[in-house]
């Protein structure tokens, strides 16, 4: 598996806890790079002022702490182009009852 | 190990501290106002076990909650940190000493009412001073910015006024018309503050907990011009006496809680997430019976029916005002816990769905309990019937037990 099919693997543990859902799934993960083991992450939040900022951040640094190749993470999280559910997978979108 | 981002989280103790005092002021409260049950009941509201009874609900209750609960939602709402969070114990001590001191000087010792009354002011300068300076540091200001400070600047009014009203208990002298500032008391403070606060917070939290997108924020201008304009409007009828002029405002508030009822309905049809948690639920219900509230008092302002006022603001504290604070602190409660607990082992091991911080069963039950109790007293209170009231006060006090003990709950999970 090419490591950044791991990295996304494991973007995939962490959880909205509010939604239940992935950040993945929700579609928050704008770009992901990785650069001579320097993973760098554009991601979004569902809304500005999102309580749970601090957490998801935090989350996505640390699940990808132990990935064999990774040698630092870098999270931006910016807001444009704002986080709309069009981005959100089929799964999730089925989940949350609306299709 | 990478570093994480530690930015818009508040001390857990603080908000707590408010929430956990809160609940304690709720059941004291309610178990006073079932031991009054027989003056409430032939209408003596203004007597010193009511008073007290009273005071315990809107301030150590309504109050405490409302502040522990800003301490959370304004970083996040604002991104912005809390100014100081010394100060916030330092201020959460103070607060609460002084709604201890105030209600019990109501319910034994009138004459210390005016002395603890300016010892609680020195909690709320205090949470002023720590709002203003965080809300100054708030990079850009929107219209919830709006809401909240002007809920601020009616609770510094009411405080004043309250002040006041307690000066006359104190020293026989009147400084101002004495049913003017009770009545504005009042106003500024149910209608000014409280509500004010809830529709601020509402906008945040209604399409975060719907996860709505794509609304349109502009009829949050006319919420705003329309209920504050009501709310002067009402106080230039209470300074004027004129009955016109109360009609008037009545029916600026009506409009204004009727745009904002309005509004949250488009932002819901919005939502991503169709189905809705029942906590939450609860919160909205409150907007109706706000909504179906200021209908009454607009309908009751026009006939000149102003006698069942009592009743309309009795309701107005339980129906909305505590039943929202209700709804969204079982929402905001595991999500405090949860980041307490949890934030820092997202993404390393399994962690719980806020969902799953509390028994939504035993919720759902403790607020159909709340509200088919407070139906039974505003009855009670209308038919004048001491065992209804009896019966559906115990009620309350019953579930003021259970509201701690899902609070209780969460903190073990």
């Amino acid at each position: 598996m090419e490591l950044k099919d791991m990295v996304l693997e494991q973007l995939r543990t962490v959880y909205d806890p509010e939604l239940g859902i992935n950040v993945v799934d929700l579609g928050l993960i704008y770009d992901l790079r990785i650069d001579d083991g320097l993973v760098s992450i554009v991601m979004t939040l569902t809304t500005p002022g999102c309580p749970l900022h601090d957490s998801i951040v935090g989350g996505v640094k640390r699940a990808l702490a132990n990935v064999e190749g990774v040698q630092d993470v870098d999270v931006q999280i910016t807001w444009n182009p704002p986080w709309t559910p069009e981005r959100m997978s089929e799964a999730a979108l089925r989940q949350l009852g609306h299709i | 190990m990478f570093p994480t981002q530690q930015t818009y989280e508040t001390n857990i103790r603080l908000p707590f501290s408010f929430i956990l005092f809160g609940t304690m002021a709720f059941f004291t409260s309610q178990a006073i106002l079932l031991y009054s049950g027989s003056s409430i009941v032939h209408g003596a509201f203004r007597i010193p076990s009511v008073w007290a009874a009273v005071h315990l609900a809107v301030l150590g209750w309504g109050l405490m909650v409302a502040m522990g609960a800003m301490y959370q939602l304004v970083p996040v709402a604002f991104l912005t940190p809390i100014w100081s969070e010394t100060l916030g114990f330092v201020q959460f001590f103070v607060t609460a000493l002084g709604v201890l001191a105030l209600s019990t000087s109501f319910a034994w010792k009138m004459d210390f009412v005016f002395f603890a009354g300016l010892f609680l002011t020195l909690g709320f300068v205090l949470f002023f001073l720590q709002m203003a300076m965080t809300l100054k540091k708030q990079p850009t200001k929107n219209i919830l910015t709006l809401f909240v400070s002007t809920a601020l600047i009616c609770l510094f009014l009411t405080i004043a006024l309250g002040v006041t009203l307690a000066f006359h208990f104190f020293s026989n002298v009147k400084v101002a018309d004495h049913l003017l500032t009770l009545k504005t008391h009042l106003l500024f403070g149910l209608a000014g503050w409280f509500t004010l606060l809830i529709i601020g917070f509402s906008y945040k939290m209604v399409p975060m907990f719907s996860l709505a997108h794509g609304f349109s924020m502009t009829l949050a201008r006319y919420v705003y011009i329309f209920y504050v304009g009501g709310l002067a409007v009402t106080f230039g009828s209470f300074l004027t006496n004129s009955s016109a002029l109360f009609v008037s405002g009545m029916g600026l508030l009506l409009l204004g809680f009727a745009l904002f009822s309005y509004h949250i309905v488009t932002i819901l049809r919005k939502r991503v997430k169709k189905k809705l948690d029942r906590p939450f639920l609860f919160a909205l219900l409150a907007i109706a019976i706000a909504l179906c509230l200021h209908g009454t008092a607009f309908l009751f302002a026009i006939i000149g029916n102003t006698d069942s006022f009592g009743v309309i603001i009795y309701s107005y504290l339980f129906g909305w005002i505590i039943l929202s604070i209700v709804g969204y602190l079982y929402k905001i409660v595991p999500f405090l816990w949860w980041t307490h607990r949890y934030s820092q082992k997202i993404g390393k091991e399994n962690v719980p769905t806020l969902k799953q911080m509390m028994n939504e069963k035993w919720t759902v039950f403790s607020c159909v309990l709340f509200f088919t109790s407070f139906v039974g007293v505003i009855t009670a209170l209308a038919i004048s019937s001491l065992p209804l009231f009896y019966f559906s006060q115990s009620g309350i006090v019953l579930f003021s037990l259970l509201f701690t003990g899902s609070i209780i709950s969460v903190l073990l999970k």
